[in-house]
C-alpha cells in the first residue's frame, strides 16, 4: 500500500478494543508482529466542520479525558493561527503551567499506577500498596498526582475538562496565593521526583531490559532554549526539520486493515516514534538543571535507543515538570485577569504540543465568519503503532526461549512503554501469541 | 477488614467514549486505599482489574455505536445486579453522537481512505436505548463527588440521592451574580440539570449544557431569550446540538431552529 496523506481520526485511544498478534514462525522467526487497534471510530474530524472556531478547543478536549489539555491547546494555538490572534504572554504562561500540571498528573500515574506493577510483579498499583515496603512510596505518588490534579483545578476549574481557558485567553485566573500554596506542595515533592528517578533507574536497569535497543526515528518538538511543551519545531534526531504549522506535509498516515487507527510515518523516512524518551534525547540540555543532575547520578544519558528505559526518561521530566511549575508560579506573580479580543479573519493553520505521551498535531481551515470548513488531528498514539511493530520484530526473536505467560507480559511492557493512553496500556490488552510447532 | 467474600463487588467498563469518566475513580488518591478495604475492585481495565462477573455494582461510562459495544453491553447487564449510566457518553451518547445527524457513509469518507474497512452503526447512542438501566449520573465528564455518594449509598442499602434541579439554583446558591441579567449571556444554566457546582457561570462563561436537560426545562422561555439577547436561529441551534446534544429535549429543540446556510 502506497503513503497517502489522510485526515485522521482520533480513534488511536483503543482501550479495551486494541489486540496485539504475534505469530512466531517454527524456526524462531516473526510471522507476524501486528498491534490491531478496534475502538469504534468517533469521526470528530467530520462533525467539526461547520461548527464555529470557539467550539473547536471545547469539544476536541473530550477526544480524550486523559490527555484533554494536549488537545485542547493545539487547537486553540492552531485556530488562533488561522485567524491571525496574538495571545499575551501571561496566556502563553498560563497554558504551560496548565500543561505541566497535566504532566505531573500523568506522569505519576503511569510510572507507578501503570509501568512499575510489571516491573515488580503485581496486577496493580492497589496490590502494590499491600507489600509494606512499597506502602510509602506508592501513597508519595497518589500524593504527587492530587497535586498534578489541585493544580489544573486552580488553573482550569474542574480536574479532568478545562472550564476557563477560551480562544484568545482565560475566563478567569487563580490568585497569587492560590499558585503560592500550590508552589509550597511543588517543593515538597522534589524529593519525590529524585526518588522516583531512582526507583525507575533501578528497573529499568535489570535484565532483559536494559539489553534491548532499537536506534529509530525519534521525533519531537524543539526548542534551542526552552524544553518543549506547548511550542516549538518539529525535530528528530536523524536530522528532521521543520515549522509545527507544517505537520501535515511531513507525517503522512496510512489505513491499514484489521485497525481503526491509521499509522503514521514521516515523509521520505518511515516509521517514527514519540514520547518523553524521543523528547528528552532531543532536547536534554534545556531540563531543568537538577533533572539533568539527577540524569547524571542514575547513570542516564543520551543519546539512548532503549525503548524500557521511557519510564526513566518519564521521571527525569516529572522533576523537570516540577522545577518548571515552580518557575513559571515565580514569573506569573499575580495574574491579571485580561479581556479577550480578536476577530472573525479567514485563515488555515496547524499546531503541535506535546501530550505527555507524544506530540499532539491540530489544525484547519476556517472561513471569514469563523466557521470551520475543514478540521485535522493526529494523536500521540497513532504515530506510535507501525514503531511498536517493528519493536516486537526487534525484540521477541530475543526473548524467545521465555514461557508463553513471560513473553506475553513482556509484550505488553513494550505498549506500555509508550503509554499509549494510561487506559490502552493497561491490562486491557488482549495477547494471542501463537507458537507453530 | 470484613471478609473478601462479603465486599460488594464493584466493576468499571468503558463503551465508545474518551475515558474522561472513569478517570475520577483514579482521581480518587486519597479514598483509593480506604476504598479498596470495603469493596473488591472485580472489573476495571484501566486499573489492572479483569475478574469475571456476576458484579454488584457496574458503572458504564461510553456510549453504543458498533455491533461489539452493543454485544458487550447486554453481557454487562446479565452479569450486573446494579448498572449505572456515567456521564454524557452512557447516558445521552455522547459529544460523537454529533455525527448521529449526518450520513454514516459521508462521515466515513471524510476520515477514512478506505471507508470499506469501517464498521460501525450510524449512530451513537445512550445505553439505556440498548439494555436497562438502574441509575444515571450526568456530567461531561461526571463528577467524582457523584461516584462517591452513589457508592456509599449502595454500600448502605439507601436510594442514592440524584438532583434534578437546575444549574440555575447552584448559581445562587454560590451567590453568583447572574450572567444572563448582568451581561446579556445565553447562559444555559436556566435549563440544564445541576451538579456541577455552577462551575462554568463562576467563571465569567456561560453554562452550556454539560449535565444536559433538568427536569421540565422551560425550552421555549430560554429560545425566547436567546432572540431577544440577540442570537440568531442557527447560534440557538447550536446551543442544542453541542456537547449534549442527544437528549431528547435538546435534541428536539435543535431541531425547532433551522440553521441557515452560512456564506463563505
Amino acid at each position: 500500500m502506497s503513503d497517502r496523506r489522510l485526515y485522521v481520526d482520533y480513534l488511536a485511544r483503543m482501550e479495551g478494543d486494541g489486540a496485539m498478534d504475534i505469530v512466531i514462525g517454527e524456526n524462531g522467526e516473526i510471522k507476524k508482529a501486528a498491534w490491531e487497534v478496534w475502538e469504534p471510530p468517533r469521526f470528530f474530524e467530520a462533525f467539526l466542520i461547520g461548527r464555529k472556531v470557539e467550539e473547536a478547543p471545547e469539544l476536541v478536549q473530550r477526544i480524550c479525558g486523559i490527555c484533554p489539555h494536549a488537545h485542547h491547546i493545539s487547537s486553540l494555538r492552531a485556530m488562533e493561527r488561522a485567524m491571525g490572534v496574538k495571545v499575551s504572554e501571561q496566556t502563553r504562561l498560563l497554558r504551560e503551567l496548565m500543561h505541566y500540571s497535566d504532566w505531573i498528573m500523568s506522569h505519576a500515574l503511569h510510572i507507578y499506577c501503570l509501568a512499575a506493577p510489571d516491573f515488580v510483579g503485581y496486577e496493580s498499583v492497589v496490590a502494590m500498596a499491600g507489600n509494606p515496603d512499597l506502602l510509602p512510596i506508592v501513597g508519595k505518588a497518589l500524593g504527587a498526582k492530587r497535586l498534578g490534579n489541585d493544580m489544573i483545578v486552580a488553573i482550569c476549574g474542574h480536574e479532568i475538562q478545562n472550564r476557563t481557558s477560551v480562544l484568545g485567553g482565560y475566563t478567569a485566573v487563580p490568585s497569587k496565593a492560590t499558585l503560592q500554596a500550590l508552589k509550597d506542595r511543588l517543593k515538597a515533592s522534589k524529593e519525590f521526583g529524585y526518588e522516583t528517578a531512582k526507583l525507575a533507574a533501578q528497573l529499568a536497569n535489570a535484565e532483559p531490559y536494559k539489553s534491548l535497543e532499537r536506534k529509530a526515528e525519534y521525533v519531537s518538538l524543539y526548542d534551542p532554549k526552552r524544553y518543549p511543551i506547548n511550542e516549538g519545531k518539529l525535530y528528530s534526531n536523524d536530522g528532521f526539520e521543520a515549522p509545527d504549522e507544517e505537520y501535515p506535509i511531513w507525517i503522512l498516515e496510512k489505513h491499514v486493515p484489521n485497525c481503526n487507527c491509521k499509522h503514521a510515518t514521516l515523509k521520505g523516512k518511515g516509521n517514527l516514534v514519540v514520547g518523553p524518551l524521543m523528547r528528552v534525547n532531543n532536547n536534554f540540555g534545556t531540563l531543568s538543571a537538577d533533572a539533568r543532575k539527577i540524569a547524571a547520578e542514575v547513570g542516564f544519558s543520551v543519546p539512548c535507543f532503549k525503548p524500557f528505559m521511557s519510564i526513566v526518561a518519564r521521571a527525569l521530566e516529572l522533576v523537570h515538570a516540577i522545577d518548571s511549575a515552580i518557575e513559571l508560579i515565580d514569573v506569573l506573580g499575580e495574574p491579571k485577569l485580561e479581556p479577550i479580543k480578536y476577530e472573525y479573519k479567514a485563515g488555515e493553520s496547524y499546531a503541535v504540543t506535546e501530550a505527555a505521551r507524544g506530540i499532539c498535531c491540530h489544525g484547519g481551515r476556517v472561513d471569514k465568519n469563523g466557521v470551520i470548513q475543514k478540521y485535522d488531528l493526529i494523536a500521540p498514539t497513532a504515530r506510535n503503532i507501525a514503531s511498536l511493530e517493528d519493536d516486537f520484530r526487534a525484540f521477541v526473536p530475543k526473548l524467545v526461549n521465555l514461557p508463553d505467560d513471560d513473553l506475553k507480559l513482556k509484550c505488553e511492557m513494550m505498549i506500555r512503554n509508550y503509554d499509549p493512553c494510561q487506559s490502552c496500556a493497561t491490562h486491557s490488552i488482549k495477547v494471542n501469541l501463537h507458537r507453530e510447532k | 477488614m470484613t471478609d473478601r467474600a462479603e465486599k460488594p463487588r464493584l466493576a468499571v467498563f468503558k463503551f465508545t467514549s474518551c475515558s474522561g469518566c472513569q478517570l475520577p475513580f483514579l482521581n480518587m488518591e486519597t479514598e483509593i486505599l480506604d476504598l479498596a478495604e470495603s469493596i473488591e475492585v472485580a472489573y476495571f481495565a484501566m486499573a489492572g482489574a479483569s475478574q469475571p462477573g456476576p458484579y454488584d455494582l457496574a458503572f458504564v461510562e461510553g456510549g453504543i455505536s458498533c455491533q461489539e459495544d452493543a454485544r458487550r453491553i447486554r453481557k454487562v447487564r446479565e452479569e450486573s445486579r446494579i448498572l449505572v449510566a456515567i456521564g454524557n457518553c452512557a447516558v445521552y451518547g455522547g459529544p460523537q453522537a454529533l455525527r448521529n445527524f449526518l450520513p454514516l457513509e459521508e462521515l466515513k469518507r471524510a476520515v477514512y481512505p478506505q471507508p470499506e474497512l469501517i464498521h460501525c452503526f450510524p449512530t451513537c447512542q445512550g445505553i439505556a436505548d440498548y439494555v436497562s438501566v438502574d441509575g444515571f449520573l450526568n456530567g461531561c465528564p461526571v463528577d467524582h463527588g457523584h461516584l462517591q455518594d452513589y457508592i456509599v449509598s449502595v454500600m448502605l442499602g439507601k436510594a442514592p440521592e440524584v438532583s434534578t434541579r437546575s444549574v440555575c439554583l447552584e448559581c445562587k446558591m454560590k451567590e453568583n451574580v447572574c450572567l444572563i441579567v448582568a451581561e446579556g449571556v445565553a447562559c444555559m444554566g436556566v435549563l440544564t440539570g445541576s451538579g456541577c457546582g455552577a462551575l462554568c457561570p463562576s467563571f465569567d462563561r456561560g453554562c452550556y449544557g454539560c449535565f444536559g436537560p433538568s427536569a421540565d426545562p422551560n425550552l421555549k422561555s430560554f429560545a425566547n431569550l436567546c432572540r431577544e439577547l440577540g442570537l440568531t436561529e442557527e447560534e440557538i441551534h447550536r446551543k442544542f446540538r453541542y456537547i449534549v446534544n442527544n437528549a431528547e429535549a435538546f435534541r428536539e429543540e435543535a431541531e425547532r431552529h433551522v440553521p441557515q446556510p452560512v456564506e463563505s
